[in-house]
């Protein structure tokens, strides 16, 4: 009984501290790219780095649950061509993020283009790319 | 005497127009790729519409329908485009195996998803900006996608046979000029990268290339990959690069490993 009581103790303990998904590199080919969906959600994390930038977003999946989401972004470089920075998207941040779901059905997307909360609108690609 | 002194000059200053002739032209900037990924429809769908301006909020009224994809198609679920290289039967299995495994969500085919650079002449494509420096005995093309790096001598040297014993990625390259049009030949190519998309190629390849700016000021470079192990026949294929406005003239670092963390 007692062991069974730490046993969910130490589980509760850990909830919060759950890392984010965590993914090895994925090329295009890891993404549904033809199908594109809408998560609305607020942002956790936005990690400027190479070879991809990743937001991570807490989605309400319309059940009640938090559900966290790893949206894949392309990189830096292409990034700052196409109107971001590293400080555009903030935690806390409500956005809106259209996004093909992985193949593997796990909680990652790739992003095809982000709305901000005050309506700018930050597409996947540069001008003319 | 007077008209002696004419002579001189008109000499000299033909002398000059010869030499001005003679030299080469400078590739040396910052390049965006003219269709890095072929002809539409080749690109994306999440970027804004014709007109306007990247990261700024939508025109009044105008409302912007969703994007229906995030990426051009990249598994060859579609078939081999018909200006693809044409493999010869063992290849165009490799090929079909490399597909499949794509189309199942599988990304280890891709070597620039690991880090890997490109690789000639796949590096070419510049998707995301092309640095060119230019001296008189070398020309290296820096592509920003990877820090990938390539270096072309124009000081006559050979590739030894230390070099072709050695392939790398970037291959060896040797360069001349003939008029305007630099061209270029590369060997020592490393055989797990690809012509183009996921298409393989053996450790014969080599690559033919003859660069030149455009009557509009486009810098061309018109490639042909011969190789005899992989290919039915040498394939040709044309990039095209524009010159960077000023603003846009500055490659950013990409700096691959910065994201191994997140393999962990």
């Amino acid at each position: 009984m007692r062991l069974r009581v730490l046993v969910l103790l130490t589980a509760l303990a850990a909830l919060p501290f759950e890392v984010p998904p965590a993914f090895s590199h994925h090329s295009n080919v890891a993404f549904a790219v033809e199908t594109v969906l809408l998560a609305k959600g607020v942002v956790k994390e936005f990690r400027w780095s190479n070879p991809h930038t990743w937001l991570y977003v807490t989605v309400d999946d319309g059940k009640g649950n938090k559900v966290e989401w790893a949206m894949e972004g392309r990189a830096p470089g292409v990034l700052l061509r196409a109107g971001w920075t590293p400080k555009v998207v903030k935690p806390g941040d409500e956005v809106q993020v259209y996004y093909s779901p992985s193949k593997d059905g796990s909680k990652v997307g790739m992003i095809a283009r982000v709305t901000l909360p005050d309506g700018r609108v930050l597409p996947n690609a540069p001008p003319n790319d | 005497m007077r008209s002696r002194a004419a002579v001189v000059a008109c000499a000299m200053s033909l002398a000059s127009v010869s030499m001005q002739a003679q030299s080469p032209p400078d590739f040396s900037g910052v390049y965006r790729p003219v269709n890095a990924f072929g002809p539409p429809p080749g690109g994306r769908d999440g970027g804004p519409p014709p007109g306007a301006r990247a990261g700024g909020p939508p025109a009044p009224g105008q409302t912007l329908p969703p994007p229906t994809r995030t990426a051009p198609l990249s598994d060859g679920s579609r078939g081999r485009a018909p200006n693809a290289p044409k493999l010869k039967p063992e290849y165009m299995a490799k090929w079909q195996a490399i597909s499949k495994a794509r189309v199942a969500g599988d990304s280890s085919s891709d070597n620039t998803a690991k880090c890997l650079p490109p690789g000639m002449p796949a590096m070419m494509n510049m998707a995301y900006g092309m640095e060119v420096m230019q001296t008189k005995d070398k020309i290296t093309f820096f592509s920003e996608l990877n820090d990938a790096l390539r270096r072309v001598y124009l000081d006559g040297r050979k590739p030894t046979q230390l070099v072709l014993d050695d392939p790398t990625y970037a291959g060896f390259s040797t360069g001349h000029w003939e008029g305007d049009t630099l061209v270029v030949d590369t060997v020592a190519l490393k055989d797990n990268s690809y012509i183009e998309g996921f298409t393989p190629h053996s450790d014969k390849m080599t690559v033919k290339e003859r660069i030149r700016f455009l009557p509009n000021g486009m810098l061309e470079d018109r490639i042909t990959v011969t190789d005899p192990v992989a290919l039915l026949e040498p394939w040709e294929t044309v990039k095209t690069y524009r010159k960077a406005d000023k603003g846009d003239d500055q490659l950013r670092e990409f700096a691959c490993a910065e994201g191994i963390d997140h393999a962990k």
